[in-house]
């Protein structure tokens, strides 16, 4: 790992000044559970690194007065994991936290920090979007609310400004009436397709659906064609379009061959784990698949 | 405010206080086998996948590997070499051994660690809760059965007499 | 990885062939290219490459050998370079065929690409997709180079 000089501010604007000033020699530093690896290859070096950790206030959860889920950015994945609000009322977002790497890699990596290195294959970055979470990105000049789906501009690309942080993340809570499910498949380090998928019933029709798909693209997505075929239908309507919608999605996400698998296995995988995602939130709400 | 290339830290490590400056890129692991030669922490993977670099800082497993030295400022570190006391095993380090839970032993001293970690959370983890806990400590040698016995076991002898 | 692709391009075979040994305008249509030389005419050609996915960048010399040539209707090539500072290594075979066709000249192109060394740890998904892209964006450079050269 080469040599870098550490800077440790203690406000949002002066990290933000920070990064004005040096550029893209200098990188925001969390936990670096997968900054420092890459840094450690040599496949990136920068001569500064922020240290976000100083900054009062990035770091913890609570539930807003709407039941949003707020949690800070510097988060480690380990407090989503265990705390008891995120559990009551997440029980899915502490499920797949609790997933993620491996237990040390979750006390010391944060939320924050593996949404902003935006590496394709991040369970959080997919399942978060069915919740239409939004981040918050601050300057020092300012600040603005994202949908998370807006700061995933490519593969380890977000669209973050130079001299801008992210500084929370707001998970609201699905519609009443409604489940969430997460299925991911893979054999390798990282999967090779993830897919979540949120469901809301209003008397035997799917009033919303929501689905994102991640680790096949370049980016997680949510799948809007795949959606329209199944919101506003009945419950055996839409469970007969599944196939249908997981081609839609696999063929937005632009599925290539890769070590993870051919693209049309891939494209298979997600109308698999999409039915799988799909049945499993219909038993949650007690309306079990009828086939 | 200005960029530092040299950080002194005090830190304590297995009960000992240490003093220390480190450059901001100075390793965890590096530091802990080549400055003050605690060589139970195991360089392997070096990509905090393995877990045989497994310390606890301030009682949370973490990667030797992958952690800069200077985040243990003002905190305290244990190795696998603070876990005895003198001639007297450790509660986990004796359900190892009387479990047969090690062959080669180069993954120990972070199963050892991770566990403790484990049992000072959840005093009582079943099986389940105890794969998936230690999914990220791997071994070459023994096929995991052992080790599951073990924690079981430690768990049990540490709820009986605790340290 | 195998990436094929096949385009045709508005203009004659023997313009599109002519083209191809044209070093500077076949080198501005390959993305991230400069630098672009001829060491032995005909036989060996340098470049410089640089490209960059997401923070990760590479910059390294590439050495392209030519196998084969069978004018005007075939290509062989084989291209490598070493990225030092992040150590990657990458090999290109390269096989260029053409044959006339409707409306022009039927450019096939088969490359068999490999990324070896640390920049592999990026991620073969990343990768392959960044290969798909390069090759897409040559051959479209390329079409577009001989179709304005007509309307030149």
């Amino acid at each position: 790992m080469n040599s870098f000089a550490l800077y440790e501010p203690t406000s949002v604007a002066e990290a933000s000044e920070i990064l004005a000033r040096h550029g893209d020699t200098a990188r925001l530093y969390a936990g670096g559970t997968e900054l420092l690896l890459a840094m450690k290859e040599g496949l990136i070096r920068y001569d500064y690194l922020v240290n976000v950790k100083t900054i009062p206030g990035l770091t913890g959860l609570r539930l807003d007065a709407d039941g949003a889920l707020r949690i800070g950015a510097a988060t480690p994945h380990r407090a989503l994991e265990r705390e008891p609000a995120v559990r009551e009322r997440f029980p899915l977002v502490a499920r797949v936290e609790s997933d993620v790497a491996n237990v040390r890699v979750r006390e010391v990596g944060t939320l924050g920090g593996n949404l902003c290195f935006a590496e394709p294959h991040s369970d959080p970055a997919t399942l978060l979007q069915i919740f239409d979470a939004r981040v918050r990105c601050e300057t020092a000049r300012g600040s603005r609310e994202i949908a998370l789906g807006e700061l995933f501009v490519g593969s380890f690309e977000t669209c973050l400004g130079e001299d801008e942080l992210l500084t929370e993340i707001v998970v609201p809570p699905l519609p009443a009436r409604s489940a969430a499910a997460y299925r991911k498949f893979g054999v390798l380090e990282r999967p090779s397709v993830g897919v979540a998928v949120a469901v809301a019933l209003d008397d035997g029709h799917v009033a919303d659906a929501r689905i994102a798909v991640g680790c096949v693209g370049p980016i997680p997505q949510r799948m809007p064609a795949a959606e329209a075929l199944l919101r506003g239908r009945g419950v055996d309507e839409a469970s007969a379009n599944l196939g249908e919608a997981g081609r839609r999605a696999a063929r937005a996400a632009e599925a290539v061959s890769d070590l993870h698998g051919a693209a049309d296995y891939k494209e298979h995988l997600v109308g698999v784990l999409l039915r799988r995602a799909f049945d499993e939130a219909l038993a949650t709400l007690g309306a079990g698949p009828r086939r | 405010m200005k960029a530092v290339r040299e950080l002194a830290i005090t830190v304590r490590v297995n009960g000992e206080r240490h003093e220390l400056t480190v450059a901001p890129s100075e390793l965890l692991i590096d530091c802990l086998r080549d400055r003050l030669g605690l060589l139970g922490v195991k360089k392997s993977c070096d990509v905090q996948v393995c877990g045989a670099c497994t310390v606890l800082l301030d009682g949370r497993p973490v990667s030797a590997c992958t952690v800069p030295a200077f985040e243990t400022r003002g905190r305290t570190l244990r190795t696998i070499e603070g876990l005895a006391d003198g001639e007297a095993l450790h509660p986990v380090q004796e359900a190892f051994v009387e479990h047969g839970a090690l062959q080669c032993g180069f993954c120990t001293p972070g199963m050892i660690m991770a566990t403790v970690a484990l049992l000072a959370e959840n005093p009582s983890p079943t099986a389940d809760e105890v794969k998936h806990y230690m999914r990220g400590n791997i071994c070459r040698c023994t096929g995991y059965q052992r080790i599951l016995e073990a924690i079981l076991d430690a768990g049990r002898r540490l709820a009986a007499a605790p340290r | 990885m195998k990436i094929e692709r096949e385009v045709t391009i508005g203009a004659p075979r023997a313009r599109v062939w002519d083209f191809l040994w044209d070093v500077p305008r076949l080198a501005a249509c390959i993305p991230g290219a400069s630098d672009v030389r001829a060491v032995e005419d005909g036989k060996r050609y340098a470049a410089v490459v640089a490209d960059k996915v997401g923070p990760f960048r590479v910059k390294f010399p590439l050495e392209i050998v030519v196998l084969e040539s069978q004018p005007p209707d075939h290509l062989r090539a084989r291209a490598g370079g070493r990225d030092t500072m992040v150590d990657g290594l990458v090999k290109v075979d390269l096989d260029l065929a053409l044959a006339d066709a409707e409306g022009g000249t039927a450019l096939r192109l088969a490359a068999d690409i490999a990324v070896l060394g640390k920049l592999g740890t990026l991620g073969h998904s990343v990768i392959v997709r960044r290969g798909n892209d390069i090759v897409d964006r040559f051959t479209t450079a390329v079409r577009r180079a001989l179709e304005n050269e007509d309307a030149a």
